[in-house]
């Protein structure tokens, strides 16, 4: 049997998360909610979690039944992520690790909402649609590398979400992207948008500038609803990642889909590449909010199979970094 | 400089295995040397970088500490 402990807090949640063989025994976690129109900045983000990293940790220990002798290996998230929130979580796990007697990990969060996906959902080789607050990527698995073939080439497709509900001042409880899919559900007008596929790639930030000025014109002159606004929204930026979604699988010759990443509890997103999947034959597998939004869970699992295949990370190379693509880790793990 | 006690050489060990990897975030301007049995010595072309840099050591070195009382002690090797 192999434990594995896994740090997360590369944006504004921080979980600590542990996996015994695929079986998840525990996996608290805590969010930094800002007030509406705010978003969270690296400094605050990071003095939250530094407020309560240790008591979730010890959550982690005594939900799963645990010493910290049953456990093998400590994972942690590398990157890409913001940098302060990263080094406070990396700190911990250093440290414990080093306390612990036990092997540290450093894990690419992109990879770890995969092999979380994939391990909850029994997805075999799906095509991987991986969209949150700070990546939109999609992605397919091909010699021993999860290859990026479409992407952002701006900002992320909840990056968008979430700035629109500070633009109209949405709460961010539980998290703003929740709050617009039911508000949309509310919605009965569709106002255009911009529609911004590039080949394989989408674009965010102009139909962000669009709809914050339309927000503001047609709001104030009732042509519209803040519920329609939300509908409209969701309904243009999910259309787009379906979009994608079939081109890659269409070339990979793919029929799974598989759904990970914050924004990827949208039931509203699941529902329309559902109709896809149903319309090519394919499956499309997703999870709920437990496991789709950021979780320790996840980086301990991609640490397990990376663990289980000999990789470890020396406290020297333990640095956390910013930015760090998917496909620049070797998947040493699948065949 | 600064100096810092710890209850014995194996802890100074991990606190400063623990805050070494991560390089400044500044690119130039300042420089860091931590050492187990020494002082962590500073230079920095302005005050104000040397500022941040300290004030930020000390968060994270504190978060070690709370982290070894809490989780300690090391086991034995």
């Amino acid at each position: 049997m192999t434990v594995v402990i896994g740090f997360e807090g590369s944006a504004n949640k921080i979980g600590i998360g542990i996996i015994r063989d695929g079986e998840v025994l525990s996996n608290p976690r805590r969010t930094y909610i800002t007030p509406p129109g705010q978003g969270f900045m690296p400094s605050d983000t990071a003095r939250h979690h530094r407020a309560v990293i240790l008591t979730v940790l010890k959550e982690a220990l005594e939900q799963a039944g645990l010493k910290p002798a049953d456990i093998d290996c400590v994972a942690y998230t590398k990157g890409p992520g913001m940098g302060a929130p990263l080094v406070t979580v990396a700190l911990v796990a250093r440290t414990v690790s080093q306390l612990w007697g036990k092997p540290l990990l450093g894990v690419n969060h992109c990879i770890g909402h995969i092999e979380m996906g994939r391990l909850i959902t029994k997805a075999n080789n799906p095509t991987v649609l991986y969209v949150s607050g700070g990546n939109t990527q999609v992605i397919a698995y091909s010699e021993r590398r999860y290859r990026i073939f479409g992407e952002t080439i701006d900002i992320a497709v909840g990056n968008c979400l979430d700035r629109f509900a500070r633009v109209i001042k949405i709460s961010n409880d539980p998290s703003p992207g929740y709050n617009i899919e039911q508000m949309a559900k509310k919605g009965s007008q569709y106002v255009e948008l911009p529609y911004t596929v590039k080949g394989m790639d989408v674009s965010f930030s102009g139909i962000l500038s669009y709809i914050e000025e339309a927000a503001h014109k047609m709001l104030s002159s009732g042509q519209c609803t803040a519920e329609d606004l939300c509908f409209s929204l969701q309904e243009t930026v999910f259309s787009m990642l379906v979009e994608i979604t079939e081109r890659a699988m269409a070339h990979c010759g793919s029929q799974e889909v598989l759904i990970v990443g914050g924004v990827g509890c949208n039931l509203r997103l699941q529902e329309m590449m559902g109709v896809m999947c149903k319309e090519r034959g394919a499956k499309l597998f997703a999870t709920d909010e437990r496991f789709c939004i950021d979780n320790g869970a996840m980086i301990a699992q991609a640490g397990w199979e990376m663990f289980r295949s000999g990789q470890v990370t020396e406290l020297e190379d333990s640095w956390i970094t910013q930015r760090y693509r998917t496909d620049e880790v070797q998947v040493t793990w699948r065949d | 400089s600064l100096d810092v006690p710890f209850p014995s050489s194996r802890e100074a060990a991990i606190a400063l295995n623990s805050l070494s990897p991560d390089r400044e975030p500044r690119k130039g301007g300042i420089s860091k040397q931590l050492t187990v049995s020494g002082s962590t010595r500073w230079s920095a072309d302005e005050a104000r970088i040397l500022r941040v840099s300290v004030n930020s050591f000390l968060d994270h070195l504190s978060l070690v500490m709370e982290t070894m009382q809490m989780f300690g002690p090391p086991v034995s090797q």
